[in-house]
């Protein structure tokens, strides 16, 4: 009697496996598509070649051009100097409130207030900070006359000083809870308490023990983040409209200002602008690399110097202040909204408004049903599709069994970062030609498309690392209880991995909603947001309306956060461990 | 004798021209019926976004024309995408059908060939424009209009002040340096190269260089160094004295209302002189800001509707633009308490009925007195824009 085994059991798992590598397919190849034609579609006419406006000698002339630019030398200086400032900045804060003030009681209340913190879209943010700390702000009106002597506000050089400083520090302010959140992600992969017990037990402070040896386990799963963050802070637009500096602005507005210039040849110049932005991020990513190796050198020697005490405990009550002062700036710049949004008149140094009004918010509900409608359809689906092929390829790479397998896998997939690593300028009108080519611009399928491009990384920024520490043996004794691999998925794996996903469905679609450029650009006008309707309307006079339409932007990518939470809380009601 | 023969033959001839024009408009005005307008224009101001939307429920209405206003911050955005469209040989659908155009961006639009037309002459309310009293209308920046854009309203720089904080305003450049001088930090104007700021730049120009004929041939050909000396110097001296000490500017006239507002500055400035008065009427400025002009004369221009030349639908597009040309669309345009944007109109070509429209608007306060609309100053060659502008980065935002 021999044994023969069974030639190809129904549902073997190289079947499953092959089934998932669609996902891994779609996501691989159309990025690389999309990211590549839009690069290639700036840097073609950076050289010259642009044949809609008779360009197609190739030709170094927009680079000439570009370098004689009075503005250039301004704008890459303060481009910079925020742009590694708020990158440091947030850095070096997100990791020192960690340490500091990690457990205690502000800490907690941080962590509640974390989520509608990271939902407030950038330009709202922006918006309500420039109301709160303008010379004519809210802030010198609390003070004056009384305390102040001003019966006219101060001709002090903020926002939009000519550094960037305004600009940075309200970035710092934004950029900071989210590495705190990727920072409270990358702890669940390391054993917090145990680590902290035994480095009390030899001794070392609280904070000691999070600054030399949590931390040090912590920055490998927050690079990414920190490169995106990078990035991000050299190349943002919105925000920088509206606090950075203006003669000259930074680059990245300078080369929308480019792009938007009815010449033909600031056009080209623009395309070689976003070029150069491009290498500045990428020169800056390298820089932040090689300094990361500086400081691991650097500093080995006073890791394991053995010192117990910290500066850091005696400074815990400055990490609080800062905490609380933070908290407190993201409070006041949305109550300062609601003021203006409730105003009729209000003048310096009135501390509340001399008239109030409704009308501002029952106009915005007539005009407000459209841009809501699509802001809201296009966010799902851009997330749902997002979704479904995240947690696809995640699937996927959690049957790759052999390590090597997946950490190749894993190091082709990074790819999908690329989007965050990029400055949107560099490639977007590239991609724009493209669709354009194809007549799907101004359809809701290119729009969905190029918003699922900047949703998408986020999506695996913020499951990837809950969803690969599933625990597989719960899925094997799922699958063989229930004879179905899908059966198992289905019932057990994503009802178990409900809130993470929901929260990065949350996540996606804040990102979604604030989406400025992709919907302008690819949706051709045809598609107006709350988003296109802020920035429009942030261009005008009347920060009545822009408050109005401002607080809209807040209220949607907030509202699905509180689904995120309370769903699972409500479904999980009757299972105790799930109420976590 | 030839004459009193010939002039049977030219009035049948324009007869029948009349009669094939209202019969090509009839043939419009059919094929509009049903098509969706895409109306690109900036969406910054609330009041301007509520006038286009009635505007479009009268279109609704009357011409069974949806028009959809694409709320854009800045033209160039719009410029941008029918170029795009261009260059991947989109000849037809077009995601533009209709924008709002002046200056720059119509100079590249005509000059790349990505307008519509001509087609003003088919308008029927075209006619009523006042095009011998507002040559504007015909130049745009001085570049000839050619019937490719219709004229929409017409623009003024105007200066505005708030009475609380200045007694009488500056009547020229030097006296508003002198101002500055008494109320250091006061003063500001938007950074070109925002029209805004350009157009300031080019008003004061225009007042202290000692040779103006030059500004009206290219600058090519033009002692550009000489013929601008006086503007630096005067600039050099204004700067230190604003608002942040020259170094922060605004963008433009909504920033600086934003300000007048907050008393951080006293003058702000507008195209529309009626802007004050609407911006009264709707809270944005207190009651005691007026309106003043420069006594030398003050720069004019008109804006225009344009008609991209692969719009999915031209003749929406034209029935709405001839829409906004009606005296009904332009009289509630020109109401300080609506918009206050003047017309482009000559009244006095219009139907008793239709001119009361306009007479019975009342003339706000703050608004500045017909007595007081001095000269208007034609624009300098197109060509000076961009040269201004280089020269002003170079001395100021590096």
């Amino acid at each position: 009697m021999t044994f023969t085994p069974q030639k190809r059991p129904l549902k073997s798992p190289t079947g499953i496996s092959k089934f998932l590598l669609v996902f891994p397919g779609i996501v691989f190849f159309t990025f690389l598509a999309t990211v590549g034609a839009g690069l290639l579609g700036t840097w073609l006419p950076s050289l010259g070649y642009l044949p809609a406006m008779g360009k197609t000698a190739l030709t170094l002339h927009p680079w000439t051009e570009l370098f004689k630019h009075p503005a250039l030398g301004g704008a890459v200086r303060s481009t910079l100097i925020s742009g590694w400032g708020i990158a440091l900045g947030a850095f070096l804060l997100s990791g020192l409130l960690f340490a500091m003030n990690y457990g205690s009681r502000t800490w907690r209340v941080m962590e509640k207030m974390l989520a509608p913190i990271l939902s407030v879209p950038h330009a709202a943010f922006a918006i309500g900070l420039s109301f709160l700390i303008s010379p004519g702000g809210w802030l010198v009106r609390m003070v004056s006359p009384e305390l102040t002597g001003f019966d006219l506000p101060p001709d002090w050089v903020i926002p939009k000083d000519p550094h960037g400083i305004s600009l940075m520090i309200a970035l710092i302010l934004k950029e900071t809870p989210f590495l705190i959140l990727v920072m409270a992600g990358a702890l669940q992969q390391i054993d917090y308490s145990a680590t902290m017990a035994v480095g009390r037990s030899l001794g070392y402070r609280p904070a000691q023990v999070r600054l030399k040896i949590i931390l040090p386990q912590l920055f490998p799963h927050m690079r990414l983040s920190l490169y995106a963050v990078i990035a991000y802070s050299l190349s943002v637009v919105d925000m920088s409209m509206i606090l950075g500096p203006t003669t000259p602005p930074t680059l990245p507005v300078l080369v929308v200002q480019w792009f938007n210039d009815p010449m033909p040849d600031a056009r080209l110049m623009g395309a070689a602008g976003a070029t150069l932005l491009l290498g500045m991020v990428l020169g800056s990513l390298f820089l932040a690399y090689l300094l990361e190796k500086a400081a691991t050198a650097l500093f080995k020697w006073r890791m394991a110097n053995g010192k117990r005490e910290t500066l850091l405990s005696p400074m815990a009550p400055v990490g609080r202040t800062l905490l609380m002062g933070g908290m407190t700036v993201f409070i006041l710049a949305m109550v300062i909204l609601v003021l203006w949004s409730f105003t009729w008149r209000w003048q310096f140094p009135d501390i509340l408004p001399e008239r109030w009004s409704f009308r501002f918010w029952e106009k915005s509900i007539h005009a407000l049903g459209p841009p809501m409608v699509k802001t809201l359809l296009i966010g799902l689906a851009s997330t749902i599709a997002g979704l479904v092929l995240t947690i696809g390829c995640l699937e996927y790479e959690s049957t790759l069994l052999e390590p090597h397998a997946a950490n190749r896998y894993k190091k082709y997939m990074s790819i999908i970062y690329l989007p965050l690593l990029l400055p949107q300028v560099a490639f977007i009108f590239g991609v724009q030609m493209m669709l354009t080519w194809f007549h799907l611009d101004a359809s809701a399928t290119g729009l969905v498309w190029s918003h699922l491009i900047f949703v998408l990384p986020y999506l695996f920024l913020t499951l990837g690392s809950t969803y690969r520490s599933f625990d597989r043996r719960i899925m094997t004794t799922a699958t063989l209880l229930s004879g179905s691999p899908m059966k198992a998925f289905l019932k057990v794996k994503l009802p178990m991995l409900l809130r993470p996903i929901l929260f990065s469905f949350a996540v996606g679609f804040s990102v979604s909603v604030a989406q400025y450029i992709p919907t302008l650009f690819i949706g051709a006008g045809r598609f107006s947001t709350i988003t296109t309707e802020v920035v429009a309307l942030a261009g005008g006079s009347d920060r009545r309306v822009a408050a109005v339409y401002a607080l809209y932007q807040q209220l949607i990518p907030m509202g699905i956060y509180l689904l995120a939470i309370f769903v699972p809380k409500l479904m999980f009601m009757n299972r105790k461990l799930m109420q976590r | 004798m030839k004459l009193l023969l010939s002039l049977p033959a030219a009035l049948l001839i324009l007869f029948y021209a009349a009669l094939s024009c209202a019969d090509g408009w009839n043939d419009i005005l059919k094929e509009a019926r049903g098509q969706t307008v895409y109306f690109n224009a900036w969406g910054g101001s609330q009041v301007i976004n509520d006038y286009i939307s009635w505007a479009a429920e009268k279109a609704k209405k009357e011409f069974g024309i949806r028009v959809v206003h694409v709320k854009v911050s800045d033209l160039g955005e719009v410029v941008s995408r029918v170029l795009v469209e261009k260059s991947t040989g989109r000849k037809d659908k077009g995601s533009v059908d209709l924008m709002w155009i002046n200056g720059e961006n119509f100079k590249a639009m005509k000059e790349n060939r990505l307008l519509y037309g001509p087609f003003t002459n088919q308008l029927p309310n075209y006619s009523l424009v006042d095009m011998e009293n507002k040559p504007t209308t015909l130049f745009d920046f001085t570049v000839p209009v050619d019937n490719m854009e219709a004229p929409w309203g017409m623009a003024l720089l105007v200066f505005q002040y708030d009475t609380r904080r200045i007694h009488t305003p500056p009547g020229s450049m030097e006296e508003l340096l002198a101002l500055a001088q008494t109320h250091p930090g006061r003063v500001t104007y938007p950074a070109p190269p925002s029209f805004y700021g350009t157009t300031f730049i080019k008003q004061a120009l225009l007042e202290l260089t000692d040779t103006p004929d030059a500004l009206n041939i290219p600058v090519s050909q033009a002692d550009f160094e000489q013929v601008t000396a006086p503007l630096w110097r005067f600039l050099d001296r204004l700067h230190p004295l604003m608002w942040r000490k020259g170094k922060v500017f605004t963008k433009g006239a909504p920033g600086m209302k934003q300000l007048l507002n907050d008393s951080e500055i006293f003058i702000s400035l507008s195209f529309n002189p009626n802007d004050a008065a609407n911006a009264i009427a709707n809270g944005e400025l207190p009651e005691s800001v007026r309106t003043y002009v420069h006594r030398s004369g003050t720069i004019g221009n008109t804006h225009f509707l344009g008609i991209p030349y692969n719009s999915s639908a031209v003749e929406g597009a034209m029935v709405f633009a001839d829409f906004l040309l009606s005296p009904l669309a332009q009289a509630r345009k020109s109401d300080p308490e609506i918009w206050g944007d003047p017309t482009v109109l000559n009244l006095s070509r219009l139907s008793p009925g239709d001119r009361a429209l306009f007479e019975k608007i009342p003339a706000p306060k703050a608004s500045l007195s017909q007595s007081e609309l001095v000269k208007v100053l034609p624009e300098p060659h197109p060509s000076w824009v961009e040269a201004l502008e280089k020269a002003w980065q170079n001395r100021y935002s590096k």
